[in-house]
């Protein structure tokens, strides 16, 4: 059974207005336990609405998501259940600390959980592992942090809740590219450490590139492409018509074939590209 | 519901009303406010009615707008009507039941009061609806420069009091969203907002006013640093791009406007008071 089943979602912004817009058009797709998708699309493909819908943020307008096979509108139950069972962090969540220290900030999800105080404490211990902050960061304010420290505390703040699918829209927005390598290594600590699903938004083919196993690739509200990441990238040009940027490697690849040479296009890492030229040599050599 | 509330609202257009001068338009709506506690009998607020309906038409805006400015403010009106029905002294019996006397002057100032307070509200939406926040604060500051004189020992301006206002007009839409935002991330993290006793409620606000307070910091002083940088310092010396002018179509709703305001006043005097 699929983690997450969306079942032909539509969403429309303004219902009834002049000004109605549909964000996400007739959407079905099956997350997996376990897996970790990646999703991508531009500015305004309909990205985040659609991952709003996961923790029921927002009711579709048509449609249903089926969360371990059970509707999560059903009951006012189970849309509290799918708050903690699907952890949602934000983009820019740095912005959302408000507590005097640290500590209490993480603890702030776990504690709407109604656990007791030893279980906060093991959950916060364990989250702040997750994201590599040591116990000295416990009683320091939230504010003091630099930037790329919020964002980890931010994000601690959502695995603290210990979900079943975690859910990060753009982590790694605004931070340089040190942060964001940090950022997406704690991501993939965290997965290969419990195993979970997670789902990652992005508008960074590179990025998904580095770690997902799936790619869901949005386009003006609609699923364009939903597949392995080599097959994904077997489609550079599809991609590229639909205003996404491919990695740099796959471009080198993609001229590469047009010029002739008798190459695998879909090439989106440098060890890739290593074998592929390797390989390449040989043929000709 | 902070988004029902559409006083002070846009509406984007290319009217009479939306051309004249935003000065004309703020004295108008000051003049109108004070001649429609003037009308004490039916010609009276007919004439204001009349006129009403004539900025409605000019203004080009779907009076559906109006209506909605209108119905967050239904209630106050009812209520004042009630009031207004039950406590006024003096007149004939027309209704009576029980302890309770309805007079025909309590009936006319109800009607009265209603008229009054719709007539407030639709006038001073023309005014918002076809002005932006912008055109309004310059008109305000422009309104108040002979108060200059009176703030320079304090070392202050118009201009300054002008240019707050404009700024935190402009941020209104950005902190809704910006609430928005909060709200909905601190729902991810399983914040319940809507249940619970009244203390739990207000509590369960403080995980998105402290974020907001920290990021209007944050804002305000972006904005600080960006104005500094194109070099702004205060009123002095500085000129507009674009200018008010007082046209012909200025020239025409003030002309209206002093009709109308005679028409009250004399039928006033000539037809009596029914309050």
């Amino acid at each position: 059974m699929a983690k997450i089943a969306v079942r032909g979602l539509t969403y429309l912004y303004g219902q009834g207005t002049s000004t109605q817009i549909a964000a996400v058009k007739n959407c079905s797709f099956d997350i997996e336990e376990g897996e970790l998708v990646g999703i991508i699309g531009h500015t305004g493909s309909g990205k985040s609405t659609l991952i709003q819908h996961f923790n029921a943020l927002l009711k579709p307008t048509e449609g249903q998501i089926l969360l371990d096979g059970e509707d999560i509108w059903k009951s006012k139950q189970s849309v509290r259940n799918s708050r903690f069972k699907v952890g949602l962090c934000f983009q820019y969540p740095e912005y959302q600390l408000f507590e005097e220290t640290v500590f209490k900030d993480v603890s702030f999800g776990p504690r709407n959980m109604g656990l007791s105080e030893k279980e906060i404490e093991e959950r916060v211990r364990q989250a702040m592992t997750h994201v590599g902050l040591d116990e000295s960061y416990f009683n320091k304010s939230p504010f003091d942090l630099s930037g790329g420290e919020k964002r980890r505390v931010a994000i601690a703040g959502v695995m603290a809740m210990d979900p079943d699918v975690l859910v990060l829209d753009e982590p790694t927005a605004g931070l340089d590219p040190r942060g964001r390598d940090t950022v997406f290594s704690m991501i993939r600590n965290y997965r290969n450490k419990t195993g979970k699903t997670v789902v990652i938004v992005s508008h960074s083919m590179e990025d998904v590139a580095r770690i997902a196993t799936k790619v869901l690739v949005m386009n003006h509200g609609e699923i364009a492409m939903f597949d392995t990441v080599d097959n994904i990238f077997s489609k550079g040009n599809e991609l590229i018509e639909m205003g996404l940027n491919v990695p740099q490697i796959t471009k080198v690849f993609m001229r590469l074939k047009e010029m002739g040479y008798n190459v695998n296009s879909s090439v989106y890492s440098v060890e890739q590209a290593k074998n592929e030229i390797l390989r390449l040599r040989g043929d000709i050599g | 519901m902070i988004r029902d509330i559409t006083i002070g609202q846009y509406y984007n257009g290319d009217s009479f009303l939306h051309k004249c001068d935003p000065r004309t338009k703020i004295l108008m709506t000051f003049g109108l406010i004070v001649a429609i506690f003037l009308c004490k009998n039916f010609v009276s607020i007919g004439i204001m009615i009349f006129f009403t309906v004539l900025c409605v038409a000019f203004s080009s805006v779907p009076v559906k707008m109006y209506l909605k400015s209108l119905k967050p403010l239904l209630i106050l009106i009812l209520f004042t009507a009630v009031l207004n029905l039950l406590y006024s002294t003096g007149g004939d019996v027309v209704v009576q039941f029980w302890k309770i006397k309805i007079t025909d002057k309590a009936l006319f100032n109800a009607l009265f009061i209603i008229i009054r307070i719709i007539c407030l509200i639709v006038c001073s939406s023309v005014m918002t609806y076809t002005t932006t926040p912008t055109m309004l604060t310059d008109a305000i500051e422009k309104l108040l420069s002979p108060l200059n004189v009176l703030l320079k020992p304090f070392n202050m301006q118009v201009h300054t009091l002008a240019m707050m206002m404009t700024l935190a007009l402009r941020f209104i839409p950005t902190l809704i969203e910006e609430i928005d935002k909060i709200t909905n991330a601190q729902k991810a993290r399983g914040a319940e907002l809507d249940a619970g006793k009244f203390t739990d409620r207000i509590k369960a606000l403080i995980p998105i006013i402290i974020p907001l307070f920290v990021s209007s910091f944050r804002r305000a002083y972006e904005l600080a640093f960006a104005m500094d940088c194109r070099c702004y310092r205060g009123g002095e010396g500085r000129t507009r791009m674009k200018k008010m002018k007082f046209g012909f179509r200025d020239l025409i709703v003030t002309v209206l406007f002093c009709a109308a305001a005679a028409g009250i006043v004399v039928t006033n005097i000539k037809f009596g008071s029914v309050l």
